[in-house]
């Protein structure tokens, strides 16, 4: 589903990523974590092409990153479902609207997007929210719609950066076993963080990043 | 279509909630439109009152003494096939002594020396309205002296050529006018638009990330500069037509003569101010939003 292969990025002279191979598998759930600076954001920028490598190819659900034009990139991130720490809600939308918009950049018709939209709203808690703005909801609840929002238009993966940095325990979990949810319908999870919590003991594949570079690659 | 409508309500959204800048805006639309088109009516009206005076303009054709009486016909024959030549009027000699005796007076000094009638016998030509432009008008005469019996041709050129002059400067000034405003009306939306670009950077690096288009993206913005240009018009419009609705009573009631002779605000122009600002306020947007970039 995803493989880097000798991928260097750098910022100012100052490599952020050096030389990274990896693969991750469709279905997976896989976390990347790290010391702040490690490269962790700037691995799953690569992988939506927020950024372009220097060196090394990146393929994403079989796109081929060297080669994709600037038109081509909605399409790939519209096969790639974004969750931010920050949550990013636009704030003059409701939560209903804020969801709807990804479906609404896929061209969906608006019955399909209320049913959909309803039920997604339904299964996370938040149906008597719909019509509340973002900023009147909790930090957990605010996730909750970013990751509505990031799953709703089905994407083969799901990219998350410090999906609980803002968030406490109790959110934090429940946000965690939300994702583990969305990965048994299929969906390859990409979560980046560097609470050790979150992965011990899951059994699941950790990478390890240092310095731009993969550290090691164990089971959390 | 459905992407398109969401996109129009997202515009309509947008556009009220930003309704200050945008009414700024819109102020400044309309009176830009509303100078470019009180100028362009003046215009309108002042080339239509030359016109009108330069439709008694003739060209005055002598004739020789020795012309013969088939030569003359001849002559007005080929006047009157001239499809520039409206009407053609004989002079004899008596005719054109006898006028001249009624302008100087009968008993005037200066006819006394003269044994016979000096004054030569002439045609009077009325000219169409569409071939005043004086270049024409010289080599016409030019040819018509070159025509057997014609001793002279004479017509009004200095005045010709200065009506012509004022008539042209007057579109000119127009055109320059014209082409300030549209560039200072889309540059105004053009700042509006891109403030309000500036303004929504973090929705737009959303939607970016979210997988939208970049017609998706820039859509909302082109039609607020839409709406911005097409509200200017049609309240520059509005003005325009209280402003000469009043305006023409005044000159009426002043100038009662001038009734009729007008140029008149006809309502098959009425959509041409609201498209004009669509299309200048337009012009302004697509600048404003530029090229996107993921």
């Amino acid at each position: 589903m995803i493989q880097f292969t000798g991928v260097s990025k750098s910022f100012d002279n100052e490599y952020a990523l050096r030389d990274v191979n990896l693969k991750i598998d469709k279905g997976e759930i896989v976390y990347i974590t790290g010391p702040s600076g490690a490269g962790k954001t700037t691995l799953l920028k690569l992988i939506y092409m927020s950024e372009r490598p220097d060196e090394g190819n990146i393929i994403v659900g079989g796109w081929d990153i060297d080669k994709l034009k600037q038109s081509t990139i909605p399409f790939l991130r519209r096969s790639i479902g974004i969750v931010f720490q920050d949550f990013r809600l636009l704030p003059n939308k409701t939560v209903f609207d804020n969801i709807a918009l990804a479906l609404r950049i896929h061209g969906i018709h608006p019955n399909e997007i209320k049913e959909t939209v309803n039920e997604l709203l339904g299964d996370i808690g938040l149906r008597h929210k719909a019509n509340d703005f973002p900023q009147h909801l909790s930090g957990g609840q605010q996730q909750m719609a970013a990751i509505a929002r990031a799953v709703v238009s089905k994407p083969m993966i799901l990219i998350a950066d410090e999906p609980t940095g803002n968030l406490d325990p109790d959110a934090s979990t429940m946000i965690m076993k939300l994702f583990k949810e969305i990965n048994l319908k299929g969906t390859t999870v990409v979560i980046a963080t560097h609470h050790k919590d979150l992965f011990t003991g899951t059994g699941r594949k950790v990478i390890c990043l240092r310095d731009g570079g993969i550290e090691k690659e164990v089971a959390g | 279509m459905k992407t398109l409508s969401y996109l129009f309500q997202t515009a309509v959204q947008n556009f009220l909630r930003e309704k200050w800048i945008n009414a700024l805006t819109i102020l400044t639309v309309t009176i830009g439109l509303l100078i470019l088109s009180v100028f362009t009516v003046i215009t309108l009206n002042m080339d239509l009152a030359l016109k009108r005076w330069a439709k008694g303009f003739g060209i005055v054709v002598y004739l020789k003494d020795n012309i013969t009486l088939e030569e003359m016909e001849l002559l007005k024959g080929s006047f009157k096939k001239d499809p520039d030549i409206i009407a053609v009027n004989h002079i004899s000699k008596d005719k054109a002594i006898e006028e001249l005796k009624q302008i100087i007076g009968n008993s005037n000094p200066l006819l006394e020396g003269f044994e016979e009638n000096p004054l030569p016998a002439s045609f009077e030509l009325k000219l169409k309205r569409e071939s005043l432009e004086p270049s024409y008008i010289r080599s016409k005469a030019a040819n018509i002296r070159q025509l057997t019996g014609v001793e002279d041709v004479q017509y009004g050129e200095k005045w010709l050529s200065s009506l012509n002059s004022l008539s042209q400067g007057m579109k000119i000034m127009a055109i320059i006018l014209g082409s300030i405003i549209f560039i200072a009306t889309a540059f105004v939306t053009y700042s509006t638009i891109k403030i309000l670009f500036y303004r929504r950077q973090e929705e737009i690096e959303t939607l970016k990330l979210l997988g939208a288009t970049k017609s998706f993206i820039r859509m909302p913005f082109l039609m607020e500069g839409i709406f911005i240009g097409l509200s200017g018009g049609v309240i520059g419009l509005l003005a325009l037509i209280g402003l000469y609705v009043f305006s023409t009573s005044k000159i009426i009631a002043f100038i009662p003569s001038m009734g009729g002779e007008m140029f008149s605000l006809h309502p098959y122009t009425y959509p041409i101010l609201p498209l004009v600002g669509t299309i200048m306020s337009l012009t302004g947007s697509i600048f404003a939003v530029g090229r996107i970039k993921y």
